[in-house]
């Protein structure tokens, strides 16, 4: 007896098998202790915030290298907000009204990473003197393309500029009047043309210098306040005799990094006009903690500021 | 999988590093950083659970359920525990020799476990078991037993009591201990007055006087046998000395004139108390052995209501020779008395029935002022005044065994009569204490287990 088995059926079954098995393998998730930034919780003044927030100078430098795209010889990196009005007062100069912005446009094109603003968010600790430079030849495709149509003389330095210099000449003007949406980009983006690649010995994508989360690393003030918080919910210390100041036990707490106790909590030093009394505040707290775990709240990438929290359970606030 | 192996693997790298990190720099790394400060300011009861006492034989059940019900109502009036009700239960205790499964009752929340068995022993006695275990950590913090004769088992459950208050707080407990108090009962014109007796918690009433004699400030003796008192007979008032056992009782001294607020030294030997002489009473103290007494005050003025630091060296009393009845203090062989007792918002307040506390660490005093009647605390040295409650009348504090709670008796006015109350010294948890009839004068014995001969 033979089944009659559909065949686009039998397909379809066939392909979503073999696509939710390609799913599972590749969503598949992966435990990744993603970098959080710890959130402050307290309410802390601007000044706290700004000192929180702030770099520090003795830190470890993690990009110690300046930021580099291209290995050439080093050649500082000029500002080019500031050329945009120096093209402006070039043209105004400059009787010709020949040159359309066509020339202008083309270099762009090739170029191979046309819109970076890099220039604000590089650090200041970059070498840049920019001022000195008395390069005119440097300053705008215009104004070499016009020199070079006058003297016929390559600028000698950097291989962008020959580029620029060459293609207009490879093309001269196919300009029909058409719509191209990529011109208006390529429009707005004039500016970039300006712009070199920083060259040095090596590459080095990043701009920064220093630690890209400041001090917050060492911002213990935030899990601070929230470990207390959360061992206080627990602690129930019954003692509340007029020298319960005097009652303090100390305790290291082992911490896991996924916030529960690596052990027990060890009592250091209990201190206390009744040794009894001590004794079961001590406890006391040793219950609170173990209780109120776990602390899933800590911050990871700060593990190593926690891994053993120094504790003082003191009664001087009971009554 | 190769995901998943990398994970594990990754993680178990994480965890072994940070693991040998502490073993290595972990006590460097403590002191390096300072410590964190935890200092509740709110004070929370313990949350315990005290699994029903379970029965040796068949025919111990009720005593096991009276047990567990004693030891709960104990420990929930302290105001220091929370008793979990056991319809919260996730595990029924059958076995006490077997340690429990501390994850059921982490589950209700419990900080400390209970259980216990109550057993009639072939020779007719009780034997109680019970241990007390700390949920969170999994230990024993304390296991005992005790045999007993079956009528004494609510003895058993204040001891044992006692044991779990005593482990949980470092503190003494105060529950196997006794109350006398003055027994009202009557018309408010006809009041009978009668000396009482009962367990701290209310229960085991017993009379120990008839009533056709008015009766006042009854004072346990340090060893909670004997009972000292004032009553109205033929004549003067006199200052009693009553013996709980025989049941025999004897004035206390040859006084010519009404004498009055007894108290016992702690060691017991011997009794302070007032003397009326003309419109003044000073302070005398007669040691019971040689029955020779000494004046300790000689002062135009009403000088009345000692009661002796724990020490035996000083004494505070109440006195109205500035004007307004105050609280002094003074060496217990008499001397330079210095008042202790200042208003600071009520220059008009007056002081008066001091009681020093078996820790020696406060005296408690009823405080007029204002129209109305405060049961208050303050340091032998008058500092850190703190009234406790305030109303209508409140009088005659007396601190418990352990100096951790007072006990005093509130008359609402009207028709009513006085009960007896009970606050913690930082001025929660009040509470009524039960009684047959209305109820004065309370006077907290010490701890009955902690004396000799009982």
């Amino acid at each position: 007896m033979k089944v009659n088995v559909d065949k686009t059926l039998v397909a379809s079954i066939a392909l979503h098998v073999l696509v939710l098995g390609w799913g599972l393998v590749t969503f598949s998730s992966k435990a990744y202790i993603a970098p959080e930034e710890s959130l402050p919780v307290d309410i802390i003044s601007t000044d706290q915030l700004a000192k929180m927030m702030a770099g520090q100078k003795t830190g470890k430098k993690e990009e110690p290298k300046p930021k580099v795209e291209k290995i050439a010889e080093a050649k500082p990196e000029e500002d080019a907000v500031g050329k945009v009005t120096e093209k402006k007062e070039l043209i105004k100069t400059n009787s010709t009204p020949e040159p359309p912005p066509k020339p202008v446009e083309k270099p762009v094109e090739k170029k191979p990473e046309p819109p970076k603003p890099v220039a604000e968010a590089k650090p200041k600790e970059e070498p840049k003197p920019q001022e000195k430079k008395p390069d005119p030849a440097k300053e705008d495709p215009i104004a070499e393309l016009q020199k070079k149509l006058d003297t016929k003389k390559p600028p000698p330095k950097p291989v962008e500029q020959k580029v620029a210099a060459v293609q207009p000449q490879q093309r001269p003007k196919p300009k029909e009047r058409s719509f191209d949406p990529a011109q208006i980009q390529r429009d707005l983006d004039k500016r970039a043309a300006t712009r070199h690649e920083q060259t040095g010995s090596a590459l080095n994508a990043s701009a920064s210098l220093g630690a890209a989360t400041g001090t917050a690393a060492n911002n213990v003030a935030t899990w601070r306040g929230a470990f207390q918080g959360a061992v206080k919910r627990c602690f129930t210390p019954t003692y509340n005799g007029q020298d319960a100041d005097q009652y303090e036990a100390d305790i290291d707490i082992p911490m896991k990094i996924d916030g529960s106790l690596a052990s027990e909590p060890i009592v250091v030093a209990v201190r206390g006009p009744s040794r009894s009394i001590a004794q079961a505040v001590a406890e006391s707290a040793k219950r609170a903690i173990v209780q109120c775990q776990v602390y899933s709240f800590m911050p990871k990438q700060q593990y190593e500021s926690w891994k053993l929290i120094p504790m003082t359970f003191g009664l001087k606030d009971m009554l | 999988m190769n995901d998943a192996r990398s994970i594990t693997r990754r993680r178990f790298m994480t965890l072994t590093g940070s693991a040998l990190a502490m073993l290595g720099g972990g006590h460097a790394f403590a002191q390096g950083q300072p410590r964190l400060r935890i200092d509740p300011t709110e004070f929370q009861p313990i949350p315990i659970a005290i699994s029903g006492f379970v029965p040796g034989s068949p025919s111990d059940g009720d005593v096991g359920n009276g047990v567990t019900q004693v030891i709960t109502n104990n420990l929930k009036r302290s105001g220091l525990f929370a008793p979990i009700d056991q319809a919260a239960f996730i595990e029924r205790i059958s076995n006490i020799d077997v340690a429990p499964q501390f994850q059921n009752w982490k589950t209700i929340n419990a900080q400390a476990l209970v259980t216990g068995r109550m057993t009639r022993q072939p020779d007719g006695r009780l034997k109680a078991e019970f241990r007390l275990w700390d949920v969170v950590t999994g230990q024993q913090l304390a296991g005992q037993q005790y045999f007993t004769s079956p009528e004494y088992w609510r003895r058993i459950a204040h001891i044992i009591s006692d044991q779990i208050y005593e482990r949980m707080t470092g503190e003494k407990g105060y529950f196997d201990s006794r109350v006398v108090f003055v027994d009202e009962t009557g018309p408010k014109e006809r009041r009978v007055k009668r000396l009482a007796m009962m367990d701290q918690d209310g229960a085991n009433v017993r009379y120990l006087t008839r009533g056709s004699d008015l009766v006042l400030t009854p004072r346990f003796s340090p060893n909670s046998q004997e009972i000292t008192y004032m009553e109205f007979g033929q004549g003067d008032p006199k200052v009693y000395l009553f013996n709980i056992e025989t049941g025999q009782r004897e004035i206390v001294g040859n006084f010519p004139g009404m004498t009055f607020a007894p108290r016992f030294s702690p060691d017991g030997q011997r009794v302070i108390m007032s003397l009326q002489q003309g419109g003044n009473s000073n302070l005398f103290v007669m040691d019971l052995r040689s029955r020779s007494t000494t004046r300790l005050t000689d002062t135009p003025a009403i000088d009345t209501s000692p009661s002796y630091s724990p020490d035996g060296t000083r004494i505070c009393f109440e006195s109205d020779r500035g004007g307004r009845s105050q609280i002094y203090v003074m060496a217990a062989g008499g001397g330079q008395a210095q008042r202790i007792s200042f208003s600071k918002d009520d220059t008009n307040a007056s002081y008066s029935t001091p009681v020093w506390s078996p820790k020696g660490d406060y005296i408690a005093f009823t405080r007029q002022g204002g129209g109305q009647f405060s049961i208050g605390v303050m340091k032998p040295d008058g500092s850190g005044e703190r009234l406790l409650t305030s109303g209508f009348h409140n009088e005659g504090p007396t601190f418990s065994p352990n100096g951790r709670v007072l006990m005093f008796f509130r008359d609402p006015g009207g028709n009513g009569g006085p009960s007896l109350y009970s606050v913690d010294i930082s001025g929660r948890n009040e509470l009524k204490v039960p009684t047959p009839g209305f109820a004065s004068d309370p006077a907290w014995s010490p701890l009955l287990s902690s004396t000799a001969g009982q």
